[in-house]
């Protein structure tokens, strides 16, 4: 009887996975496509790409790559100012905001649940609201072609902010800062040495997502950065665009491709910390 | 003492998140009540003048919210659209959030699916944008020669001519970007619960459809509030696949609210104020939006989550005690 | 209390950069205003300011912004051409795409200084912003730049295009290719159908005359072909030829040939006589090598549609086609090129901007970057793409013989088109409210909407995104 049953579980939880395992299949190839799709219509021509969608690749890459380069596409300059752009914007957004967060956790001031308060409303601000003044402003600085106002509002990053605090309430313990503070250590080097490395998969976590963000921007860029030398590879993309009567869209996803690949680099080098996850916690002992 | 060591530290908390005040003013708060002063004015055209007052300062809001019809179709578009992509996006989450953090299962490949999974939100919208619409061509495409290959249809049919058929691919687009990010989210929420709670329920032997909705759930409260209002927010501001892929056609279907305020203020008449304007309503509505939110989720969540975690462990004490437990 | 009170200072603090925002526009506004009353009397004045700079050696840089590389490849070729001119260019690309080139040209514009566009290019969807329009202010006038109405009249422009470039009379802008419009044809349909491939008899069959078009339409679906591709083929060729442009007196103004446009493609869908494409998408660029649904006999478009679009995408029925004069006079795009009025306060510089934009806009010489345009020459022993352009003159003594059209010389028909074409029905806003129209009348066509319903929603679209009421 018990082993009946016992078997019966093990055939129900059979099935179960084979279920599982077909949806799971079913969405990686859904996630796999348009990055296949992508990388096929680089090595196609224009004509080929205009009558339609294939799935092998064909032979037109180094045509591709001739013309893209031809067409004032300068992968290295778009590489570096792309990463200084998002490195640059990740960088600030993780910091401080795992500052920030930590200044919410650790410490007992009296306007700490205000100030979370404040956050959360900040988060509720479309970009879109400041957009129009945003622009505005930034040509009255003459702040255009300067990656600073690329990079330097993501120190202000509400919803980064609200992912770290609730990761510190369930990693940070008092313990550790305490000791920290026997040791005679600084506030501010105690956050730099002990708990930033404690925050590192939530960092990291955040921090493909906010790299992944700032490198497909391009909106922004766009209208901020005029001058070549300090064009982002999007923007590249954009310009192989631009002549909307000869678009050549072999070079164009060859670009995009290109654009792509740095960001799989990174992606998958941090990916580490999305597979084993990130305990975000809200119950505490 | 303590307390003396501890209004000593408390400087700390400010001096922290000075710099991220300091930039909010700078870069958010500036060019909102610019925006918002904007919203007043009779700021438009190509060269703007020196921006006045309008003689009824609320014109520009009485024209988006009783005259402009397109503006509520925007408004009511970016509703339907991100209600259609947001519950399916929640629930694949959750049931793969489910799949994934159950010990039971013991799914190999975990990590890389969840790698895959959100891939798409790393492609451009661009690329997704001419992609879909490749998929989706008319007369001849693939979407089209499938359904005449299933013999579904007889003559070819233009997808996005119809409206309801738009915004459900605009939906769909958005929920097959977002729904990996959304997952992941979720599973950090999971793995933060205490795992003491799980044991008590394995003890108690709830099997783990259960588990799942009488512990992760509940617990996962706050991190659900984080992923509705972050997803709201996004779902306020979408833009790029409405505009890249149907540019709110047909009849306006797929036009968002930002759209609306993008076109007013960078194209045509370049009437920054009533996009200001525009902007201004969009934050309220935002705003609103999330007091709702918060009332109805954040507001007993502390509380609830005690007293939950209180019922299973007495449940789960009395299980283990060979009593019988009822829901 | 204390940091309440910081905030509050920081905000006022905030209020009073913005008064101080406000008040630089306003003196950015009075100062450009000053400029635009004086011309030449105050141009001699700040020469004489300026001149120090120019006379020495150094090379003169012009500032040079565009919306596609292809103006700054021929600013390239300019300085490797005349190496005395002594001139460098520091081009600007930023792409029509995504909408950003405007605002940024627009803030580059206004917001002056040494940064400042020299010369600017705009599209024919933007050049009445330009040329007309708000942003009409900013440009010099051609005249005042040595290029004189006799230049373009020996040079043979294209009326239309000067009428774009000009306002009240005064000419600012000129572009170096013309896009009037021609039918562009299978041969082989033709022959099936019409029993020849000559051009001068087609011509009569499918105009002139939308009447003659759809007698034509019928006969071809006898056949089972389809006349075009998709209604935009017929929007074209129906847009540009109306008498009136969408907005009259700042009122939405709906042209009567623009408004039989909803008829015509409702009549287009109804009928079978096209493949109900649209243009630009993929099933529009399978029409032209014949493999969608019925085979398509021709399409509307200027020289640029064959040498950029259709070469690439006919495939097999390479050097089965052939132009025609149209059903209706017409143009599609174009660039203009425009200088800005400070060139005007430094001799030097306003000369070397004139020399350039006169060798891009007017020069007729084999030296003129027309005649490179028109010959497919712009690369040194390479046979590259050639185009119709600006100058009849230029066209007439270059060679317009295409292998894909069989060996057709395209100027006969291009020389003609760009005469018929007509730019009196432009508008700055017509890129927004074709948008809309289009929309509607897919709408309409499809039958999901009736034919009132479609022209109210239109009106009511147009007022609530663009502010313009209807007539």
């Amino acid at each position: 009887m018990h082993s009946q049953l016992r078997k019966s579980n093990a055939i129900a939880l059979n099935i179960n996975r084979t279920i599982i395992y077909i949806v799971c299949i079913f969405l990686a190839l859904l996630s796999i496509a348009p990055f296949w799709i992508m990388f096929v219509n680089a090595t196609r021509s224009t004509s080929e790409i205009q009558q339609g969608l294939a799935i092998l690749p064909s032979g037109h890459l180094m045509r591709n790559l001739e013309i893209l380069l031809d067409k004032s596409f300068d992968p290295i300059t778009g590489f570096v100012n792309s990463f200084i752009i998002a490195a640059g914007a990740t960088l600030c957004a993780v910091y401080f905001s795992s500052l920030t967060a930590y200044g919410l956790v650790a410490y007992n001031w009296k306007l700490r649940q205000p100030f979370f308060t404040f956050i959360i409303l900040v988060m509720l601000i479309p970009a879109q609201a400041s957009a129009v003044g945003f622009y505005q402003f930034m040509y009255k600085l003459g702040w255009t072609n300067n990656h600073l106002p690329l990079i330097l509002p993501a120190i202000a990053s509400p919803a980064i902010v609200f992912f770290m605090r609730q990761y510190l309430i369930g990693a940070l313990s008092f313990e550790v800062v305490e000791s920290a503070r026997v040791d005679g250590s600084g506030e501010f080097a105690t956050f730099n040495r002990i708990i930033l490395p404690i925050m590192m998969p939530a960092v990291a976590t955040q921090a493909i997502f906010v790299f992944v963000a700032n490198w497909n921007n391009l909106f922004m860029p766009l209208i901020l950065l005029t001058q070549k030398e300090k064009y982002t590879l999007p923007i590249m993309v954009s310009l192989l665009r631009g002549d909307i009567y000869r678009t050549e869209y072999g070079s164009i996803y060859l670009g995009l491709s290109l654009t792509a690949i740095p960001l799989f680099i990174i992606y998958f080098l941090l990916s580490r910390y999305i597979i084993e996850g990130v305990a975000l916690g809200s119950v505490k002992e | 003492m303590r307390r003396r060591s501890k209004l000593n530290y408390s400087r700390y908390g400010y001096l922290f998140c000075l710099p991220f005040v300091l930039a909010f003013l700078v870069f958010s708060l500036y060019p909102i009540l610019y925006t918002a002063f904007i919203g007043f004015t009779d700021m438009k055209g190509v060269v703007p003048k020196t921006p006045h007052i309008l003689d009824d300062p609320l014109e520009n809001f009485k024209n988006l919210l009783f005259e402009n019809e397109l503006f509520r179709m925007s408004l009511m578009n970016t509703a339907l659209i991100w209600i259609v992509n947001f519950i399916p996006q929640l629930g694949l989450a959750l049931l793969l959030t489910a799949w994934f953090t159950n010990k039971r299962l013991k799914l190999r490949g975990q990590g890389a699916f969840k790698i895959l999974f959100y891939m798409p939100n790393i492609i451009t919208a661009g690329t997704i944008a001419v992609l879909f619409s490749s998929l989706f061509a008319y007369p001849i495409g693939p979407i089209n020669s499938m359904y005449q290959m299933f013999g579904w249809s007889n003559e070819a049919i233009n997808f996005l001519q119809d409206k309801t058929t738009a915004r459900g691919i605009v939906a769909f687009i958005q929920f097959w970007m977002w729904y990996g990010h959304t997952m992941l989210i979720l599973i950090a929420g999971v793995l933060g619960i205490n795992p003491a709670i799980y044991e008590a329920a394995a003890i108690d032997g709830a099997n783990g459809f259960q588990t799942f909705f009488r512990i992760t759930l509940p617990s996962l409260r706050t991190i659900m509030l984080f992923t509705l209002i972050t997803s709201m927010i996004g779902g306020l501001q979408m833009f790029d696949i409405p505009q890249l892929f149907l540019a709110g056609q047909p009849d306006n279907s797929t036009y968002t609210a930002t759209m609306f305020i993008y076109s007013q203020a960078f194209r045509g008449s370049y009437l920054y104020n009533r996009a200001a304007a525009a902007s201004m309503i969009l934050f309220v509505i935002a705003a609103v939006l999330s007091a709702f939110l918060f009332y109805l989720m954040r507001d007993r969540d502390a509380a609830r989550l005690k007293r939950e975690e209180r019922r299973i462990r007495k449940a789960a004490k009395a299980a283990s005690q060979g009593g019988v437990t009822h829901a | 209390m204390k940091r309440t009170l910081a905030l509050l200072t920081a905000i006022i603090m905030l209020a009073s950069l913005l008064a101080a925002c406000g008040g630089s526009n306003k003196d950015n506004n009075s100062g450009s205003n000053s400029s635009t009353g004086g011309n030449t009397s105050s141009n001699t004045e700040s020469t004489g300011n300026s001149g120090g700079s120019s006379g020495s050696g150094e090379k003169i840089k012009i500032n040079l912004w565009s919306f596609t590389d292809e103006i700054p490849k021929m600013a390239e070729k300019y300085v490797q051409l005349f190496p005395e001119k002594n001139v460098e260019f520091n081009p600007t690309i930023i792409a029509t795409t995504e909408g950003a080139y405007q605002p940024a040209l627009d803030q580059a514009i206004v917001g002056g200084g040494s940064d400042a566009p020299d010369i600017y290019a705009a599209e024919a969807a933007f050049v009445l912003k330009y040329t007309q329009g708000d942003m009409s202010d900013f440009a010099a006038a051609y005249a005042d730049l040595g290029l004189t109405d006799d230049m373009v009249k020996e040079a043979g422009i294209a009326e239309y295009s000067v009428e774009i470039g000009s306002k009240d009379g005064v000419l600012k802008a000129l572009g170096y290719q013309a896009t009037g419009g021609a039918f562009i044809y299978r041969r082989s349909i033709a022959k099936d159908v019409f029993g020849t491939d000559d051009p001068q008899v087609i011509k009569d069959e499918i105009g002139p005359g939308w009447d003659k078009f759809f007698e034509a339409a019928e006969k071809l679906k006898a056949k089972g072909y389809a006349i075009v591709s998709g209604d935009g083929d017929i929007w074209h060729p129906i847009e540009n030829s109306s008498d009136q442009g969408w907005i009259v007196d700042g009122k939405l103004h709906i042209d009567p040939k623009r408004e039989a446009f909803l008829d015509m493609s409702k009549r287009l869908k109804d009928n079978g006589y096209h493949n109900d494409t649209r243009d630009w998408q993929e099933a529009w660029f399978a029409d032209m090598n014949g493999s969608g649904p019925k085979p398509v006999f021709g399409f509307f478009g200027p020289a640029w549609l064959i040498n950029y679009v259709m070469k690439d995408n006919v495939g097999d029925t390479f050097g089965d086609w052939a132009v025609t004069e149209p059903t209706t006079g017409f143009f599609w795009g174009g660039t203009w090129l425009l200088a800005n009025k400070e060139v005007l306060k430094d001799e030097a510089k306003k000369q070397a901007v004139a020399d350039f934009i006169k060798w891009v806009t007017l020069d007729t010489s084999e030296t003129g970057l027309q005649y490179f345009w028109a010959n497919g020459t712009m690369v040194e022993g390479e046979q590259g793409t050639k185009d119709s352009v600006a100058s009849s003159v230029v066209m007439e003594k270059s060679n317009g013989e295409l292998d894909i059209l069989g060996g057709q010389n395209m100027f006969d028909v291009f020389v003609p088109a760009n005469a018929n074409a007509t730019g009196k029905n432009l508008t700055q806003y017509d890129e927004s409210i074709n948008l809309i129209w289009r929309d509607q009348v897919r709408e309409y066509a499809a039958g999901n909407k009736s034919r009132e319903q479609a022209l109210a929603d239109f009106k009511n679209r147009v007022k609530d995104e663009l502010g313009i009421d209807s007539e």
